[in-house]
């Protein structure tokens, strides 16, 4: 044991020589690289390496910045122990969270040690009570559902809605607001059921859906599985509108050919915003990739961007390049540029963003609609 | 770095805990259970609604979590007491998926899905825990409890007939050993104890969530007995120390690709528990011998 | 009209779990390895046939091929390799279920690296079910799923009754050393062994990648089935393993008509933890002294 502890000791002193200039930063993320969430780190690191890239390309800081990740696994513990190592270790003003689980475990962390940690990949309401150094560059669930029912309603005349939702705080969230909003809009919840998060056999809740004859279905869960949803659901006679909320933005669900058609919001991407910012991560992410970024891409890489804006004026100021100081530098910065549009921080760490309304197609989702304010 | 160093021992020293007690049934009794991460659930979810509810005095939260744990594990004393080998693993995986569906819908005590957040500090004479090092100073005390509680219990008769059961239980019963009562006991024991590392995991993370009691876990905890080795004092220690440690310890290779990072933790996880296996399936500490000495 | 909807879904499921558990009930009850990397095996057989028929477009029966080589050599070679030296020195039931489950974790992830880490689906139209009745939708694959076990299931009966290599396998599920006592070898024979049972996974997962898709980790939720249809049906009985598998199937289905679906998967392992307390040597299996 002893052994080990002087090993752990001398690799961190191996590191430490290594890193060349005071002025260079590193920032963390603390993502699920394994697992069976593991689709989601892969993607929410192209966005945070891609706009590491730029930020050094413009020599947006004085330094060299860099990112070093950490293995969450979508679990509590690891990623408790991935966040105490980011701060205790690397030294990091600023981390990149994902997951709620995980968001909230680290929150404690964070919040003692005054490091900043961003989240762009969870929708949860309980994502906002996380304390002052929490921030989420993605609008929360309650926004997305305020968004897409009077679209159902209004728009496409669908008033009858089923939902098939995992019992989670999203989930719980999604039935509440779908009751409200589905109220006032002249709408009704024709039924809701909830799924437990392992399942993976749906033609019963298929055979219930159908039961409940609804113009459209509302699908709240994520990664696998809910893309086992939609196929089982359309396989099973469901042949109603599939309606659904950001987590639908991954590629194994847009490629999903039982999927096309099926409409969900996220946050609103200009895509002919002819700005540079927009312009430039459109571009070089097509060229490394081969594809369209989506919406986890962009929120992650808004939310290093972020990082940079807000290190960049702190750097300027004379000012060391802390959580607090970064803290304080959000707090008195009224907007920032995202890609694809301009957003405001709320002063709970949320952003407020125009919601756009989505249809998958053949070749991965286009924007159908914005939300009405 | 060393508010890192005492974040791993704190948890190492729970994941310790956890193993000595699956030991004591599993190497000592030959009750192999896959169950053993619902007590930990259990204690740490009593010990939460205690500290959040009605008192935050360590002693209350942990003596509930002893309390409710060791009643729930009669639950599992049941089977263990009509089946042994592969249909013991059987009834207590059961028992694992059974109670992860509990955890996850009784909302009310577990908070479901989304878990217990704010979880208060637990106070010792009116002082609250709060620091990292106090934390492992608790950490350490209650596997040192852990330990000393196992350990006396084993050198004991007690320890004797769990033994002799495990080895051949008719003969056990033959020289008049009440083997219902023992293996009941060392189940209560057990589950009891596991309570106890519940409780103080709570109190540490101040958040609990049933992603940290599901099947993965009971896993692990088997697998940290097994390759430290089992019906051995220190196996479990090392095992856990090891199994903890080694992914730790691995994010310190600079030639992984960040995004093939866990995968490759993994499967290097994975390898080790089979070579081990193959060529020294005593564990660790027992070495190419299985089975357990006194 | 629900409930015969739930019914039919049952038998569905019941027959793919029945498959599923076929192969891990055949190694268990004839080798006593607990080989939980038979997950591994499945989730391997399922992403070869995805990568054959879906991204190299072979045709579908070569496509199946390819996954069957993959699942038997993989199966044998676990056996061969691992299984093997860890019996030579002691035939504790733990050491080797530690082993397979390291194994199982380093396929997983092996998988994961190469494959990607997303849900993916076989393309069928025979997964899109007709409306039979008002109310009533069946898949073609219900219908294939039923015929599948059906084939399966009888050619591992006749295989286990009518050869003397079935003569063989039964024997060294009720006394290897007889075994030895007429001349064959139980390495050998558990080698055949592996190589059925893992050729088994290969129906029932290219039915789960055409119904329900494939991801690197479905190896645990597929064990889960497995084990438990495997005791509930009784161990060394396949025709117990059949039967559990549809009764497992049609409870989870079932269920549905009454409780809520959060609870559906419970409903499962409290079925096998029932079993194990009543009737410990399950449905068909041989009385088990406690």
């Amino acid at each position: 044991m002893k052994k080990l502890l002087a090993g752990l000791a001398l690799c961190q002193g191996l590191t430490l020589t290594s890193l060349a200039t005071a002025a260079d930063l590193t920032i963390g993320g603390l993502l699920p690289m394994s697992g069976s969430n593991a689709e989601y780190g892969q993607i929410f690191s192209s966005g945070a390496n891609l706009a590491v890239e730029h930020i050094n390309a413009s020599k947006m800081l004085s330094g060299k910045l860099s990112i070093v990740y950490e293995d969450s696994q979508a679990l509590p513990m690891q990623g408790v122990i991935g966040m105490n190592k980011l701060v205790n270790v690397a030294k990091v003003p600023f981390v990149l969270s994902a997951f709620t689980g995980v968001s909230k475990a680290i929150a404690p962390i964070g919040t003692r040690s005054k490091t900043v940690m961003v989240n762009g990949g969870g929708v949860g309401p309980d994502l906002a009570e996380l304390g002052e150094y929490f921030w989420n560059t993605i609008p929360l669930v309650d926004f997305e559902v305020r968004a897409m029912v009077p679209y159902l309603v209004k728009q496409r005349g669908l008033k009858r809605i089923a939902l098939v939702y995992v019992d989670d705080p999203l989930g719980q969230s999604v039935v509440k607001e779908l009751k409200t909003e589905l109220g006032k809009a002249g709408g009704e919840l024709a039924g809701s059921f909830s799924v437990p998060a392992t399942a993976q056999q749906f033609s019963g809740i298929a055979a219930r859906v159908r039961d409940v004859k609804p113009d459209a279905v509302y699908i709240a869960s994520y990664g696998s599985q809910q893309g086992q949803i939609v196929k089982q659901l359309r396989d099973n006679g469901v042949s109603q509108q599939i309606a659904s909320y950001s987590a639908f933005a991954i590629p194994s669900t847009l490629a999903l050919p039982e999927a096309r058609g099926a409409m969900f919001t996220s946050q609103k991407v200009d895509w002919n915003k002819s700005d540079d910012i927009t312009r430039r991560m459109l571009d070089d992410y097509k060229k490394q990739y081969g594809k369209e970024p989506n919406m986890y891409v962009l929120n992650y890489y808004n939310a290093v961007r972020t990082f940079g804006v807000l290190a960049a004026a702190l750097e300027k100021a004379g000012k060391p390049v802390t959580g607090e100081n970064l803290l304080a530098q959000r707090k008195a910065t009224k907007t920032f540029d995202f890609v694809g549009a301009t957003v405001s921080f709320a002063d709970n760490g949320t952003i407020q963003a125009p919601i756009q309304i989505n249809e998958i197609g053949d070749k991965g989702a286009k924007p159908i609609a914005d939300a009405a304010h | 770095m060393l508010a890192y160093l005492q974040n791993i021992a704190v948890l190492f020293c729970v994941n310790a805990m956890l193993a000595v007690t699956l030991n004591f049934i599993m190497g000592y009794a030959g009750i192999f259970s896959l169950a053993h991460a619902i007590f930990f659930g259990v204690g740490a979810y009593v010990a939460a609604n205690i500290a959040m509810h009605f008192s935050d005095s360590l002693l209350l939260c942990v003596a509930g979590a002893v309390l409710v744990s060791g009643a729930l594990s009669m639950v599992l004393a049941l089977p263990a007491l009509r089946v042994r080998g592969e249909y013991f693993v059987a009834a207590s995986l059961g028992l694992q998926v059974i109670g992860v569906t509990v955890f996850s819908e009784w909302k009310g005590v577990t908070g479901g899905l989304g878990g217990l957040v704010g979880i208060p500090p637990p106070t010792v004479f009116g002082h609250a825990l709060a620091t990292p090092g106090e934390f492992l100073a608790l950490a350490v005390a209650g596997l040192a409890a852990v330990l000393l509680i196992t350990t006396a219990l084993l050198r004991g008769s007690f320890g004797r007939s769990l033994m002799a059961i495990r080895d051949s239980e008719s003969a056990a019963q033959a020289a008049g050993k009440w083997v219902a009562a023992i293996k009941t006991l060392s189940v209560a024991v057990s589950a009891g104890l596991a309570g106890v590392a519940g409780a103080i995991y709570a109190f540490y993370m101040s958040f609990v969530n049933v992603e940290g009691f599901m099947l993965e876990t009971s896993i692990l905890l088997m697998a940290m007995v097994i390759i430290g080795g089992t019906g051995t004092v220190f196996g479990p220690i090392i095992g856990a120390a090891l199994l903890m440690l080694l992914p730790a310890a691995l994010t310190y290779l600079p030639f992984l690709p960040p995004s093939e990072l866990g995968t490759v933790q993994q499967i290097v996880y994975g390898a080790i528990m089979v070579l081990l296996m193959m060529y020294r399936p005593g564990g660790l500490v027992g070495g190419r011998r299985k089975g357990g000495k006194a | 009209m629900l409930f015969v909807q739930l019914f039919v879904n049952g038998i569905q499921t019941g027959a793919l779990y029945a498959l599923i558990a076929a192969g891990f009930s055949l190694i268990f009850g004839t080798t006593r390895v607990f080989h939980v990397a038979h997950g591994a095996t499945f989730t391997l057989a399922g992403f070869v046939f995805y990568e054959l028929y879906t991204a190299l477009a072979w045709a579908w029966p070569l496509a199946a091929l390819g996954a069957g080589v993959a699942a038997a050599v993989f199966g044998m070679l676990v056996d061969r390799y691992v299984y093997s030296v860890i019996q030579r020195h002691e035939a504790a039931f733990f050491t080797v279920f530690v082993a397979s489950f390291g194994l199982a974790i380093v396929v997983q992830n092996l998988i994961t690296i190469g494959f990607g880490r997303g849900l993916v689906t076989v393309p069928t139209p025979l997964s899109k079910s007709l409306e039979l009745l008002p109310g009533l939708y069946v898949a073609p694959m219900a219908a294939v799923a039923v015929l599948c076990a059906a084939v399966a299931f009888g050619l591992l009966h006749w295989l286990l009754t009518h050869t003397n290599l079935g003569l063989a396998l039964r024997a060294l599920g009720e006394n290897p050393d007889l075994v030895r006592v007429y001349g064959l070898t139980p390495r050998r024979l558990s080698q055949y062994v592996f190589l059925i049972g893992s050729l088994l996974a290969v129906p029932a997962a290219i039915l789960t990648a055409a119904t329900s898709g494939l991801n690197p980790s479905m190896g645990h939720h597929i064990m889960l089935i497995s084990i438990a249809a495997t005791i509930v049906g009784g161990v060394g009985s396949l025709r117990g393993a059949a039967v559990a598998g549809l009764l497992l199937g049609m409870a989870e289905n079932l269920s549905l008509a009454w409780i809520d679906p959060q609870w559906s998967e419970a409903v499962t392992f409290v079925v096998l933890f029932l079993f194990i307390l009543f009737r410990p040597g399950g449905v068909f299996g041989r009385a088990v002294a406690s």
